[in-house]
């Protein structure tokens, strides 16, 4: 009898269950990315998608670089022939040497940090991102065969990106400072006052549990504290644009606009600390 | 079997597009989702059961790969593929353009359990008037694709059918 009624509801049986599911695995990790497992299966699923989107994100060049020759040469087709061809050979040639010569120079920059560090760093190339509009996560090529495990910090030359919340081997995945997950322990670098740096998954980030009498204005530095085992001190992670002080409240806030252009990141620097005794 | 790898095959790809110029090309800041096509159109081809599973399958694979919270598009496409299993044996499949309408209001459905399920649990603070156009957006991209999509995709369906009912 109970047989006949499961397999009558057998639908809704099906769908309650995998609902539950989902909600278990939500409510499990969802406000502390550390908890993160993706287990075997999802190691799986990022080994498949990680070399797509590695020859996908290197196609993208070259067809953004065929795509803006072809609307060019349109534009050209009234022009003297001669000219046309001339401008074409050199607007061919200027596009394919500009994105190697901005890459050139990020490169510079990147080794120039690089070598200014105290710690060991394998540098990475952004290969995927999310493409959701309120979490911030980017998917780089550097994994465990080069030294990334999860926590290691992620910086570029101009500051802090993040950290690493998955190492697959040839792959790790980086949480971005404006995600919401995230939370990094600062200093306000002129006046010492501390706080934490959390995302709202907006460019800005806000800096809260600032003390009530903190001395904070626009246009201060904001660095890490290297409280809290992640992230080591003194990696710059913004400027403040704004400080709010309400009447009542225990704590002031502030908001700060990250130091790096995290919409626009190409390649990172991931910070390898072996030695640290951090949850990974 | 086949099926499952071949079905496997379409969304590892549609999510490696998803995560290199999908999240680039974003026109009005909406993003277009193929994988969700994949779930509507599973739905609407083999019913609740399945299209809940496809979904379940291919929203957990889209949190792992895109790396939002484990679960929220889970649930989100979950609902979306169970939804179009609902539409299977009502709604004409020869009509080229219900399926696009499918897709429009299931992404609308996506979107609403994904908003709704990552504001409950304290991450998702979206503006409703930026929630709402993203997510129409989305819609609309998702039911134009879908209107191709599924045509290709039935017919794919069917090809493996016959190759897995065929005697061995």
């Amino acid at each position: 009898m109970l047989f006949f009624t499961l397999l009558r509801h057998r639908r809704l049986i099906v769908f309650l269950t995998l609902g539950i599911v989902a909600l278990a695995v939500l409510t499990a990790q969802v406000r502390t990315p550390e908890r993160r497992r993706i287990g075997w299966a999802g190691a799986a699923v990022e080994l498949a998608v990680a070399p797509a989107a590695a020859v996908l994100s290197r196609l993208s060049g070259s067809v953004a670089g065929a795509w803006s020759l072809l609307t060019e040469i349109g534009t050209l087709r009234t022009e003297n022939a001669r000219l046309r061809a001339e401008v074409g050979r050199l607007r061919e040639e200027n596009a394919r040497l500009r994105p190697a010569a901005q890459e050139n120079a990020r490169l510079r920059a990147l080794l120039g940090f690089k070598e200014q560090q105290p710690y060991q760093t394998a540098a990475g190339r952004v290969i995927g991102r999310d493409p959701s509009d309120w979490f911030s996560t980017v998917l780089v090529d550097r994994g465990t065969f080069g030294g990334v495990r999860r926590n290691d910090p992620v910086v570029t030359s101009d500051g802090l990106v993040g950290h690493v919340i998955e190492a697959g081997p040839t792959w790790s995945r980086v949480l971005l400072l404006p995600d919401p997950r995230s939370a990094v322990g600062v200093l306000v670098v002129r006046s010492r006052e501390a706080g934490v740096v959390e995302g709202l998954g907006q460019p800005l980030l806000r800096v809260k549990y600032l003390a009530r009498d903190a001395d904070v204005q626009p246009g201060d530095e904001v660095v890490t504290s290297g409280l809290g085992q992640i992230y080591p001190p003194s990696l710059v992670v913004g400027s403040v644009v704004q400080v709010a002080r309400a009447a009542g409240d225990m704590f002031e806030e502030a908001t700060v606009r990250p130091s790096a252009d995290l919409t626009h990141l190409e390649e990172v620097l991931v910070i390898i600390r072996g030695g640290e005794s951090v949850a990974r | 079997m086949t099926r499952v790898v071949a079905y496997g095959l379409l969304a590892t790809a549609s999510l490696a597009l998803e995560v290199t110029w999908l999240a680039v090309f974003r026109p009005w800041g909406a993003v277009i989702d193929p994988l969700l096509v994949l779930v509507v159109s599973a739905g609407l081809l083999r019913g609740p059961e399945v299209g809940a599973a496809a979904g379940a399958a291919a929203g957990w694979m889209q949190d792992v790969a895109t790396g939002v919270p484990l679960g929220l598009g889970m649930l989100g496409n979950l609902c979306a593929g169970f939804g179009a299993g609902l539409g299977e044996g009502r709604i004409y499949l020869e009509d080229a353009w219900l399926p696009g309408i499918a897709a429009f209001a299931l992404t609308v459905v996506r979107n609403a359990v994904w908003i709704g399920a990552g504001h409950l649990v304290g991450l998702v603070d979206a503006p409703v008037a930026e929630a709402l156009r993203v997510t129409l957006l989305s819609a609309c991209y998702n039911g134009c694709i879908a209107i191709p999509m599924f045509q290709w995709l039935r017919r794919l369906d069917g090809r493996l059918e016959r190759l897995s009912d065929r005697p061995r």
